[in-house]
């Protein structure tokens, strides 16, 4: 690969943007911004906490007995509290963060609809976190992320409790969040900008929003039954007692299916952004992709019990293998619009779009290995195996995670007026992408050769499997030390960013970087098509903006007669 | 939606921020109503799991004054809207009176709900479910009527004016969810 | 539509693929997709029942058409970043394509078809798979946090050729001719020959479990409250493993098959012989005469019960009389002697009542160094983890003779 530098047009200083001390951050503020990057800062600091639990669980696992933990109790608490952190505490106020940074952006707005419910809604997220890692320590938080009863109900400890009362916070804090979204995106899109003219990111997040307000609920009202059940003597899940284990499944998954979209659709939107612009091409399909998320949103909600092929009552399992399937069509859509935007385009190998790419790459698997554990037959044999694992990481963290770092890449110099450094990040890339792929491959072949989940002591014959395994999780774990390192250095000494360093034409780089606290001087009028790369319009559009930003106006790029050219496109 | 007479004198942003919280508000009911929800499809679980529903040597429970006071909620509904259209046009006696009104038929449905909760045995999946959906019920209807207590309280202090009746208009909208809420727990719970 | 600007210094290359980009890549997405079926064998566990057949049939097909999209999507990725890269310093943009409705239409049609193709596969093996063959065995399985136990019964007309009924004891011969006719016993192993449909019947004492048995490919939640079922049939006569795929605690990975320093069986495993007279000769036979025929001799009764896996023991303790090998609990090597010791600080009598206690309320006091995780077996018959009065003073009887200390 020759490496290609981020391309860079002259940046005009235009009115001074503010500058802002790291105290400025640790305060309640109302700015959706100063919220954006709490969140991101926030979550970052729980990805390193699940990361270096999966470090332990990966430490344990190189060899078949149990020995780094005490015993088998103190294993299941390191991957309960793993993967409860890293979906709820990471990926989720991750998201919530870039949204909140970029949203009123995108859209030219000010900030959000409601900014103090914005502030509300993200302070709610740290006392959770404290409540999830006490938990920790407390103990008996042992019963996985899904926490099944009648196991999460038989303990004593109140480590159980904490972990219900946390995530009912998060919970909380999501559907304020999301609230937030779905009134400042309806609301408050400037003139011109129609629901199709919005970025694909900002569609994403309101599909994701949607899920969220129908789907949260639910796991609101599982938590209260729970707690009730533990601390209040009523027993929904206890069968001596007339209750159902089963009920609890299907609750959960009511929410949790559908949780998965709201990691994920964020992260397609992410990368509807990334690819376009680095391939400097309109998305391919820009509406197919935009309404295929709300197919996404729709579909999900009628596939949760696919989580439940061995517990179901059998003659209903085939329905929902069924929709699973289904999800596959509109997802399928957007790969392969994704493949239509980059094919024919001018690649520009920069860290956000390696990190795009790899995304689009690594998702496919994870969605392949989805589809197989839709078909019931074959999820019975690996069901709750390392099959499954597999799968999770490869569309958590192969889809999320490195479209977030994509995200990071693409969004930092807008966020701080600093580029990241380019070396670093290519370096970052090219030990994270191979790890990556030696650490969550390999777990599909132990899973379907017979090594269950959740387990501290396994059979020899997958030792040396799991070997390969640990050591390539540890590569990963250093690998993430880059970006940290990359962030902290870049924000004191990286090169100063222009406004819109990517030549991008959606309204986020029409402002200085970083904006300033009002985001825009004047109200900015966003150029027709978000995506219309390789039009005179566009590229006079990006000049313009570079000689003088805040307000664009469009008499300086579009030429009277031409405008109507561009606006179909 | 009740349309203010004076909503045309508001300046730009206070329209937006207005638009704004109404679209929030609805957000926020649907997604809040699926709580709900969820309670009813855990009540359906538990009664699919039973032979019969009542089980076996559980008395049912007594529908008549619960019906009563459902019927009660639902006059109460009115009562807030026409005191939203009181205040609308600036008649605070006849907001008074309505909004009053309402809030004693709130209270007495809370009562009566409260009695039957005290009331029946404290054992056995068909109490623990009534108990729980009517108790999360009524600590909704409490914190909303408490809080239509407190907007009584302003308009009296006078901040809420026919010019901005925002206050008003969210705790009818909040009232209205109450009783949305209870209907659909009334029909789980007593007729279906 | 207006060109870029700044020209690109290089012509904007075609995007049409060419015809023969479009064959290769065909053949090589079928010929990958077989390839990868090749690796079949190799990554999946020993194929032993009909099953099994029918799943790694459909897996064929699933792998077939993932392996098809995955080197489609990833075969794009790769010609698209070879063939249009920026060359360094072009800063001109791609072409202003924003769509196309028939390849549009073509990419949301071809994974429908697949899928729709892929669910009726997956419909006709469940279905196949789920048949009730004519002649099942039936065998009861309970779990309990971390054991497997599964339950035999042995009828007038099952009785092994080694025995009369003329010389069972009057309270068996009761049993045998009473209402459902039987005696039960249990084994902490499944056993069963090649060709013989088995027909699982579980049941959990405590918290969500699941039975899976990888060779065979089938798996089954077993959940408190309710009696879940699973079928299958061996084609291969062997020993294989049986997992609890389900999380139910501290022993979870411990609460299945395992193989010992020598080579033995451990924990729970599906024996499958070659025929029924091996079935008969090496596994039913001799258990259920042991039932019919118990020792009167109260420790050796005990040894036997704790044995015959009824309780699920095995994986928390260790006792080298018996082989056990669990350390989720004290190790019972030596209990005899410690338990009258043990009976001074808990109040107890003596080392009996101390042993009984720890049976029938073990959370009243906790083993220094030990978690509260010991199962409570119960007096009656509807609580879960019946122990009767009976089994409890022969096992007690039994562990007081445990003196030695063989391992120390
Ligand atoms: C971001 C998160 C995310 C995403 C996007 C998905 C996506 C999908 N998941 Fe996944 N899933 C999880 C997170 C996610 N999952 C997690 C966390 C678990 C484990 C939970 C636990 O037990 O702890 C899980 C478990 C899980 C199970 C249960 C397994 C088990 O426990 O036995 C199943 C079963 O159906 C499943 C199916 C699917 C399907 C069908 C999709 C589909 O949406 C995938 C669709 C995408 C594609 C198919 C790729 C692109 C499409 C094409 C290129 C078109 C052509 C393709 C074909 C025709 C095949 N998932
Ligand atoms: C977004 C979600 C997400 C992410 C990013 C990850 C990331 C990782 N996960 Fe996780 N995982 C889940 C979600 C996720 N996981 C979920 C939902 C489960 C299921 C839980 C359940 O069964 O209930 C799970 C379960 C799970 C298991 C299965 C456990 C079991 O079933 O027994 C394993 C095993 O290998 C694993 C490994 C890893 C590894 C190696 C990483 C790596 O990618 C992590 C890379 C590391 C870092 C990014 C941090 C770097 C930090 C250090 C190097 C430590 C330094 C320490 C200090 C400074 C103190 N995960
Ligand atoms: C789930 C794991 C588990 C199972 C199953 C289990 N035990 Fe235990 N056992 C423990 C633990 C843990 C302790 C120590 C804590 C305590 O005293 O309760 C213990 C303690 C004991 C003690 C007291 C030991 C001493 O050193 O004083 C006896 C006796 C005992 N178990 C016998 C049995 C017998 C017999 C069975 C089967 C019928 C059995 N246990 C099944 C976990 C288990
Ligand atoms: Cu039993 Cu896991
Ligand atoms: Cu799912």
């Amino acid at each position: 690969m020759a490496a290609v530098t981020a391309p860079t047009l002259p940046g005009v200083a235009g009115e001074e943007p503010t500058r802002l001390h790291v105290s400025d951050y640790l305060r309640w503020s109302v700015d959706h911004k100063i919220i954006g990057v709490q969140y991101m800062a926030t979550a970052l600091f729980f990805f390193i906490f699940g990361g270096a639990l999966a470090m332990l669980i990966r430490w344990e696992l190189l060899t078949p007995a149990i020995d780094l933990m005490a015993d088998g109790q103190a294993y299941n608490s390191l991957f309960s509290i793993h993967g409860t952190v890293m979906i709820f505490l990471w990926i989720i106020p991750m998201i919530a963060g870039l949204g909140n940074y970029l949203v009123p952006l995108m859209l030219g707005a000010k900030d959000m609809a409601f900014p103090w419910l914005n502030a509300f809604a993200f302070w709610l997220i740290p006392p959770a976190g404290m409540l999830m890692i006490l938990g920790y320590f407390v103990g008996q938080t042992e019963a996985g992320w899904t926490s099944y009863p009648p196991l999460s109900t038989l303990f004593s400890g109140d480590g159980q409790t904490l972990w219900a009362l946390s995530l009912h916070l998060l919970g909380i804090s999501s559907i304020l969040g999301s609230i937030n979204f779905i009134v400042t995106i309806r609301n408050m899109r400037p003139a011109g900008m129609g629901y199709f003219q919005m970025p694909l990111f900002v569609w994403a997040v309101l599909a994701t929003s949607i899920i969220v307000v129908m789907a949260t609920p639910f796991l609101a009202g599982a938590l209260t039954l729970l707690i009730l059940d533990r601390v209040a003597g009523t027993a929904f899940f206890n069968p001596a007692q007339g209750g159902d284990v089963l009920l609890w499944q299907n609750v959960f998954w009511f929410y949790s299916h559908p949780a998965v979209y709201i990691m994920v659709l964020p992260a397609f939107g992410v990368i509807s952004e990334l690819l376009a612009v680095h391939s400097r091409k309109p998305v391919f399909g820009y509406r197919a992709i935009a309404l295929s998320s709300m197919a996404i949103a729709l579909v999900g909600f009628t596939v949760w019990a696919h989580h439940m092929f061995t517990s179901l009552t059998p003659e209903l399992r085939i329905p929902f293998m069924i929709t699973s399937m289904i999800i596959a069509v509109p997802t399928g859509i957007k790969v392969f619009s994704w493949l239509g935007t980059i094919w024919g385009g001018k690649i520009h190998f920069t860290s956000a779009m390696l990190f795009a790419l790899s995304f689009l790459s690594m998702f496919v698997i994870g969605g392949i290995s989805g589809v197989m554990l839709g078909s019931v037959p074959w999820d019975i044999h690996v069901h709750d195996t390392y099959f499954v694992v597999s799968h999770l990481h490869f569309v958590l963290f192969g889809g999320s995670v490195l479209a977030i770092y994509g995200g990071i890449y693409h969004w930092f110099p807008k966020i701080t007026g600093r580029m990241l450094d380019e070396r670093l990040g290519k370096i970052h890339f090219w030990i994270t992408y191979p790890a990556f792929f030696l650490t969550f491959f390999p777990m599909h072949l132990a899973g379907m050769l017979g090594m269950p989940r959740r387990v501290a002591q396994y059979a020899p014959e997958f030792q040396t499997l799991n070997v390969i395994i640990s050591i390539a999780a540890f590569v990963l774990g250093i690998s993430t030390f880059i970006l940290l390192y990359n962030i902290v250095w870049s924000l004191y000494h990286g090169e100063k960013a222009s406004a819109n360093p990517w030549r991008a034409l959606t309204l986020e780089w029409a402002t200085s970087s970083p904006p300033p606290s009002t985001n825009f001087i004047g109200d900015p009028v966003p150029f027709p098509n978000p995506y219309g790369y390789g039009t005179e319009a566009a590229y006079n559009y990006v000049e313009s903006q570079n000689k003088k930003y805040g307000t664009v106006n469009p008499a300086d790029y579009l030429p009277a007669e031409k405008s109507t050219a561009v606006t179909s496109e | 939606m009740a349309q203010n007479v004076a909503e045309q004198g508001l300046s730009r942003d206070e329209l937006i921020a207005l638009r704004n919280k109404r679209t929030g508000m609805t957000v926020f009911q649907i997604s809040w109503i699926m709580v709900f929800v969820c309670l009813i499809v855990v009540n359906w679980q538990l009664r699919s799991n039973s032979p019969t529903w009542p089980p076996a040597g559980v008395e049912p429970l007594p529908w008549a004054l619960p019906t009563i006071v459902t019927i009660l909620l639902v006059v109460s509904g009115w009562l807030v809207h026409n005191a939203l259209q009181a205040i609308n046009a600036n008649q605070l006696g006849r907001f008074f009176g309505q909004w009053r009104a309402a809030l004693v038929l709130g209270a007495a449905f809370v009562a009566v709900i409260a009695f039957e909760w005290i009331t029946i045995p404290t054992t056995g999946q068909y109490s623990t479910v009534f108990r729980v959906m009517t108790a999360y019920h009524a600590v909704h209807a409490v914190a909303i009527g408490l809080y239509m207590w407190y907007v009584d309280g302003r308009v009296r202090a006078e901040r809420v004016t026919a010019r901005d009746t925002w206050a008003v208009e969210a705790g009818m909208k909040l009232w209205y969810f109450v009783i949305a809420a209870w209907i659909m727990f009334y029909l789980v719970l007593y007729v279906l | 539509m207006s060109s870029s600007h700044p020209p690109s210094p290089r012509s904007t290359p075609n995007m049409t693929p060419s015809l023969a980009l479009i064959i290769v890549g065909v053949v090589v997405m079928i010929a990958g997709g077989l390839g990868f079926t090749l690796f079949i064998p190799m990554i999946l566990p020993p194929q032993a029942s009909t099953q099994a057949q029918q799943v790694d049939q459909l897996f064929t097909f699933l792998l077939f058409f993932g392996g098809v999209i995955f080197i489609l999507v990833e075969g794009v990725i790769l010609v698209s970043v070879i063939r249009f890269r920026a060359q360094p310093g072009d800063l001109a943009d791609g072409p202003p394509v924003s769509g196309n409705t028939t390849l549009e239409l073509v990419w949301t049609a071809i994974p429908a078809v697949l899928v729709t193709v892929l669910a009726i596969l997956s419909y006709t093996v469940w279905i196949n798979t789920r048949a009730i063959p004519a002649n099942e065995m039936s065998v009861g399985a309970t779990a309990a946090r971390f054991a497997w136990t599964f339950n035999y019964e042995v009828g007038q007309e099952t009785l092994p050729t080694t025995l009369n009924f003329g010389d069972l004891k009057p309270e068996i011969q009761a049993d045998l001719t009473d209402e459902d006719g039987v005696v039960h016993f249990n084994n902490p192993k499944l056993y069963t020959w090649v060709g013989q449909p088995v027909v699982m019947e579980m049941q959990s004492q405590d918290v969500n479990h699941a039975f899976w048995i990888p060779a065979m490919r089938v798996k089954q939640d077993v959940l408190p409250g309710r009696t879940t079922e699973i079928r299958f049939t061996p084609t291969m006569a062997g020993n294989y493993r049986i997992v609890c795929a389900e999380l139910c605690g501290s022993g979870h990975g411990a609460m299945a098959g395992e193989v010992g320093r020598d080579g033995e069986l451990l924990g729970a495993w599906l024996i499958v012989f070659e025929n029924e007279e091996d079935y008969l000769a090496n596994f039913f036979d001799p258990a259920a005469a042991t039932v019919l025929v118990p020792p009167d001799d109260p420790a050796l009764l005990g040894r036997q019960i704790l044995a015959s896996g009824a309780y699920p023991c095995a994986t928390c303790h260790t006792l080298d009389d018996l082989g056990w090998t669990g350390n989720i609990g004290p190790n019972m090597n030596g209990i005899g002697d410690r338990a009258a010791a043990r009976a001074q600080t808990t109040g107890d009598a003596d080392g009996a009542a101390y042993l009984e206690h720890s049976l029938r309320h073990p959370g009243d006091y906790l083993v220094p160094g030990f978690g509260n995780l010991m199962p409570q077996f119960n007096p009656d018959p509807g609580q879960p983890n019946y122990m009767p009065q009976s089994d409890l003073d022969a096992i007690v009887a039994y562990l007081l003779t445990q003196t030695a200390n063989p391992s120390n």
